[in-house]
């Protein structure tokens, strides 16, 4: 029997080479969008997954209000946790961010990008495999440092790292141990080290927020506990002791400084997939775009499905008098239904096997369009490979086979049983259904190429062409200010220089620091601290908008007089802002002017509250001064970088790499990830549309050639080419119009949710809809067309007399 | 009407010319009922397919209404067919998933007949062939006979110069057979130029001039001398229809 199934199955193959091919490449273009997405979804889902004690760890948010929730946290409570609290094994304080700097062995130095410090027992909560020394003592002391097995070969070569010593920051630290990072991690640092302590020490008494936080817990049901306890600290040792010492009843400092600060607690399996605000320096998962790509693939999959059965139903219209005769010499309707399906079965798993050869050999492509290193392995991956395949032969198989299995041998081995209507509903539905995901694509893709456009091309509130952000890294023992200031007149000196200054932020980058303001009675407002040294502002081409700016020439200005931005001057409710007083880290502020909003994040924020004061205003803020504005004429740049660049590895940092970036890029920097989406969007639609063209294509050859005979009698009562060419098309014209219908609600709808994303956005138009509307009708106009032009051609006699 | 002047037909495949049809004269005049019988192969239908202008000849001459058809644009061949021919089928040849009336509509549709008068006209014929009470019916859902009249109405509908019949009756029972062929012969007292191949000698008996082909050559052409009284019978039998 099987045999037998496999003979017809390769006639017909053989007889039906176009539509087999083109069933075949539909299928596995949607397989392939599926594994595509899968491995990406898998990756991220591997986070964390192996560390053996995930489900006792936590990292602590802290809901500030006003919907703000922070990753970070106050050195305080984590010892007092750890005395206190029955239910806590332990806790690691951790920079959230890595540290990008020079580490210098033997003489060779080498820059390395992702240093990592966390208190002693950070082995304990990410336990990686120690090649050499062990998770113990790999940071017993302050000048420990526990490298991994890559910057291990690349510091030291076919040295043994163990108890060398390197110089870091200025500080020589002795190598305890070496691990590797063979599986995803939230952290996944070249080194660690135990210098956060030396902060940790300096705040130990500070409430401000600072670091991560993360604890384990001795039971895992334990977190109802653990957070009473820690919300207790912040209310006692905290809100209490404050209202203590400014001599009024808690009660009474709440209403004036609100609620205290509520902790929650985040698990370690789902930080990575966590939407908002996040401690460790990884990053998370693009959780909306990830589901946004699984969502599209099993659409695309959907598509290729409903093309497979619709080809596969118009086919089995030609096999009928095979299954009639089948049927009459005792096949039952079991047997046949098995046929068809392994049938399927065949095809899906050619489909597979090229899936995984498209799969293979884009991957390349796949990983640079989204930043990952994917790879085709994984027993995981595998098992979802046999399910996506008996998903499909279920999907794909079984409804033709019923459909065909269901053929009455009588009427079909009469005769004109391939005129039969049977199944064209099925098939014209499934046609309409295809139109409509092509319009959702053809419009999203559209709709997000716009935006991506319109997030390159917004005016952003600064002009960064000319601006070079030059990090600038402090040295040990010298102050950064008094280097700066050195450095600027300097700079100054080189030709094509037009200007310098300095600010402690960094704008597209994730530098940024921020406190409570307040003005009067009103609410608290939190505001993004941007010290600024004068002139900074001009640098940036920022305007001033109200007020003036600040200057070397008023004493008070680098002392108590501020700048807002429009954001922040709103908040004061106040007609005339200028003059007003503020209250910031407890000092009386003067405003004295209003700058023009720009954008410092990414265009998916909006723009926040900020606060402008000269460096020197607050003592703790020079040290944090690790960034230099230059701003050069546009003529010769080359020649002026080059000269920058001499100048500063003789005189700045002969150590650490002359790194710049003109902020313009540093900013396109925060929107290349949706470009990347856009191409892919861009990719996807070319798929979805190509996947339609067949089955429309194929699906209107299989019809009209079932229509032959009924051309032939129309042609010979006179019918005019064009006449037929109308006729022929006319159902496709419709259908495309109902599906066109009703792609238009779902992908209003969606991309309006995913417009909602982004605080600086587009308005969705009609304009991409006509686009869709035109390019869908043209599309089907030109593929029906040349069909049914080639059907009129036919030769008359011959549908007239064997039909 | 129609004159045909050493009429030639080859069909050729890669290893040999067959000819159809062998250098054919023959003329048919207005109001003519002419059958052209012959066995299998003799070239018959390819002749009535020619003279059609469903299909093209090799070489000679061919004069529709005086005009040279042999070597014809499609386009044209197109006009004259829907202005001047209609046809009758052995089988039928009505769409399937048109109605009655919508299959004897479509010739006028492609002359542009307007739907008023095409209504009127449908009307018309259907009532002269008792069909008019299955208008809305679907083919398959007449009796042949039934659905031969159809076909007879749609080559009626246009009033066409000449009717082209290939085996009216092939897929009719004696009773539905004989009936369609006092229809034709009724058509022609009438006035109507009918050329019919048939297989059937007794077909053939109603027409006025037997053409009998083999080989593609014409072997003999005979005139027919039927009782006119038959006529009149028959078409007292057509209105009791």
């Amino acid at each position: 029997m099987l045999k037998n199934w496999i003979n017809i199955f390769f006639y017909q193959i053989k007889n039906n080479k176009f539509f087999t091919a083109l069933n075949v490449l539909g299928l596995s273009i949607g397989i392939a969008g599926l594994i595509f997405a899968t491995l990406y979804w898998n990756e991220e889902h591997s986070y964390d997954q192996w560390n053996p004690g995930k489900d006792k760890i936590y990292t602590v948010l802290n809901n500030i209000g006003g919907g703000n929730v922070w990753a970070v946290n106050s050195a305080v409570p984590g010892p007092i946790l750890k005395a206190t609290s029955s239910n806590l094994q332990d806790y690691c304080y951790f920079t959230t961010n890595y540290n990008k700097e020079t580490i210098e062995y033997n003489g060779k130095i080498e820059l390395v990008n992702k240093i990592f410090s966390a208190q002693s027992s950070f082995f304990s909560f990410f336990p990686f495999e120690f090649i050499q020394g062990n998770r113990k003592s790999a940071l017993h002391d302050r000048n420990s440092m526990a490298i991994s097995e890559e910057l291990a070969s690349r510091l030291f070569k076919n040295e043994n790292p163990m108890g060398k010593q390197v110089k870091y920051a200025g500080n020589f630290f002795i190598v305890r141990g070496v691990y590797s990072l063979s599986q995803k991690s939230s952290v996944m640092p070249a080194a660690v080290t135990t210098i956060i302590e030396e902060e940790l020490e300096k705040k130990k008494d500070s409430w401000g927020l600072n670091f991560g936080l993360m604890l384990k817990l001795k039971k895992q049901s334990d977190t109802t506990a653990i957070l009473k306890d820690l919300n207790n600290i912040y209310v006692e040792n905290n809100f209490k002791k404050q209202a203590k010492e400014e001599g009024i009843t808690y009660e009474a400092f709440l209403k004036l400084y609100g609620e205290p600060v509520k902790a929650k607690l985040l698990p370690l399996p789902s930080v990575r997939l966590h939407l908002g605000n996040y401690p460790f320096p990884e990053g998370t998962a693009n959780l909306h775009f990830l589901k946004i790509l699984m969502g599209l693939s099993i659409l695309i999959l959907l598509l290729s499905i409903v093309n497979y059965i619709n080809l596969a139903t118009a086919n089995a219209v030609k096999r009928a008098k095979e299954v009639g005769v089948r049927k009459i010499v005792g096949a039952t309707k079991p047997q046949i239904i098995t046929q068809f399906v392994f049938e399927t079965t065949l095809i899906t798993l050619f489909s597979l096997l090229l899936a995984l050869v498209i799969v293979e050999l884009s991957l390349p492509f796949y990983n640079s369009l989204l930043a990952k290193n994917l790879v085709l392995k994984g027993a995981q991956f595998y098992v979802q490979l046999i399910f996506i395949f008996i998903i499909v032969i279920l999907v794909a198989g079984v409804l033709p086979a019923i459909y065909v299995s269901n053929f009455e041998p009588l009427k079909v081995l009469k005769g004109n049983f391939s005129r039969s209507k049977s199944g064209i509903w099925l098939r014209n539905g499934m046609l309409i259904f295809q139109f409509a995901i092509a319009t959702f694509f053809i419009i999203g893709s559209f709709i997000v190429y716009q935006q991506v456009n319109y997030m390159a091309n917004k005016d952003l509130g600064f002009k960064g062409a000319q601006v070079m952000d030059i990090t600038f890294k402090p040295k040990k023992g010298k102050n950064q200010l008094e280097r700066y200031k050195t450095i600027k007149q300097e700079l100054l000196k080189i030709k094509g220089v037009q200007a310098v200054s300095a600010g402690v932020f960094s704008i597209g980058n994730d530098v940024n620091s921020w406190s409570g303001m307040h003005y009067k009675d009103n609410k608290e407002v939190i505001a993004q601290q941007m010290a600024i040294d004068f002139g900074m502002l001009d640098v940036l081409g920022v305007r001033i908008i109200k007020g003036r700016d600040l200057t070397n020439k008023i004493a008070s200005d680098s002392i108590s007089n501020v700048l807002l931005n429009e954001a922040a001057a709103k908040t004061l409710l106040e007609k005339d802002p200028i003059n007003k007083e503020i209250i910031w880290e407890n000092r009386k502020l003067k405003v004295v002017g209003v700058v023009n909003d720009f954008n410092y994040f990414g265009l998916q924020n909006r723009i926040a509250p900020m606060i402008f004061m000269h460096i020197t205003a607050f003592d703790w803020i020079q040290k944090d001064l690790l960034n230099i504005s230059v701003k050069i004429a546009p003529q010769d740049m080359p020649k002026t970088i080059g000269a920058i660049d001499k100048f500063w590895k003789a005189k700045v940092d002969a150590e650490y790499p002359f790194e710049f970036n003109f902020v313009d890029r540093s900013f396109a920097r925060t929107y290349k990830e949706y470009q990347n989406q856009s191409q892919l969007f861009s990719l996807l639609n070319v798929i979805v549309i190509l996947i339609a063209v067949f089955g429309l294509f194929a699906l209107a050859s299989f019809s009209m050639e079932r229509r032959l005979r009924e051309i032939a009698i129309r042609k010979t009562l006179g019918a005019e080419t064009n006449v037929l060419l109308k006729e022929l098309s006319k159902q496709y014209v419709i259908f495309c119009i109902i599906g066109f219908i009703i792609g238009i609600i779902p992908a209003y709808l969606l991309l309006q949710q995913w417009l909602d994303f982004f605080a600086f956005r587009i308005n969705i138009q009609v304009f991409p809809f006509i686009i869709a509307f035109v390019s869908l009708l043209f599309l089907t106009l030109t593929i029906v067309l040349a069909k049914a032009y080639q059907v009129t051609k036919i030769d008359i006699l011959k549908y007239l007399k064997y039909e | 009407m129609i004159t045909i002047n050493k009429l030639s037909k080859i069909f050729r495949s890669e290893e040999l010319e067959t000819s159809a049809l062998n250098e054919i004269t023959l003329t048919i005049n207005e109001g003519d009922f002419v059958s052209i019988m012959g066995p299998s192969g003799s070239g018959k239908s390819t002749l009535l397919n020619i003279i059609g202008l469903l299909d093209s000849a090799s070489s000679g001459s061919y004069l529709l209404l005086n005009q040279e058809m042999i070597g014809l644009k499609e386009k044209f061949k197109s006009k004259a067919r829907k202005e001047n021919i209609g046809f009758i089928f052995q089988n039928f040849n009505l769409i399937d998933e048109l109605s009655v009336y919508d299959n004897i509509e479509l010739p006028l549709i492609y002359n542009n007949v307007p739907s008023s008068e095409r209504k009127k006209k449908i009307e018309n014929i259907a009532t002269v062939l008792g069909i008019s009470h299955r208008l809305k019916h679907y083919p398959q859902q007449l009796s042949g006979g039934q659905q031969q009249r159809v076909a007879v109405a749609r080559a009626l509908i246009n009033d066409p110069k000449i009717i082209l019949a290939d085996e009216p009756t092939g897929n009719l029972d004696s009773k539905n057979g004989n009936e369609v062929m006092e229809l034709l012969t009724d058509l022609h007292a009438n006035g109507a130029t009918i050329l019919m191949v048939t297989h059937s000698d007794y077909d053939a008996s109603f027409s006025q001039k037997t053409v009998l082909m083999k080989d593609g050559i014409i072997l003999s052409e005979k005139m027919n001398n039927r009782n006119v009284d038959v006529l009149v019978s028959n078409s007292k039998k057509l209105e009791s229809c």
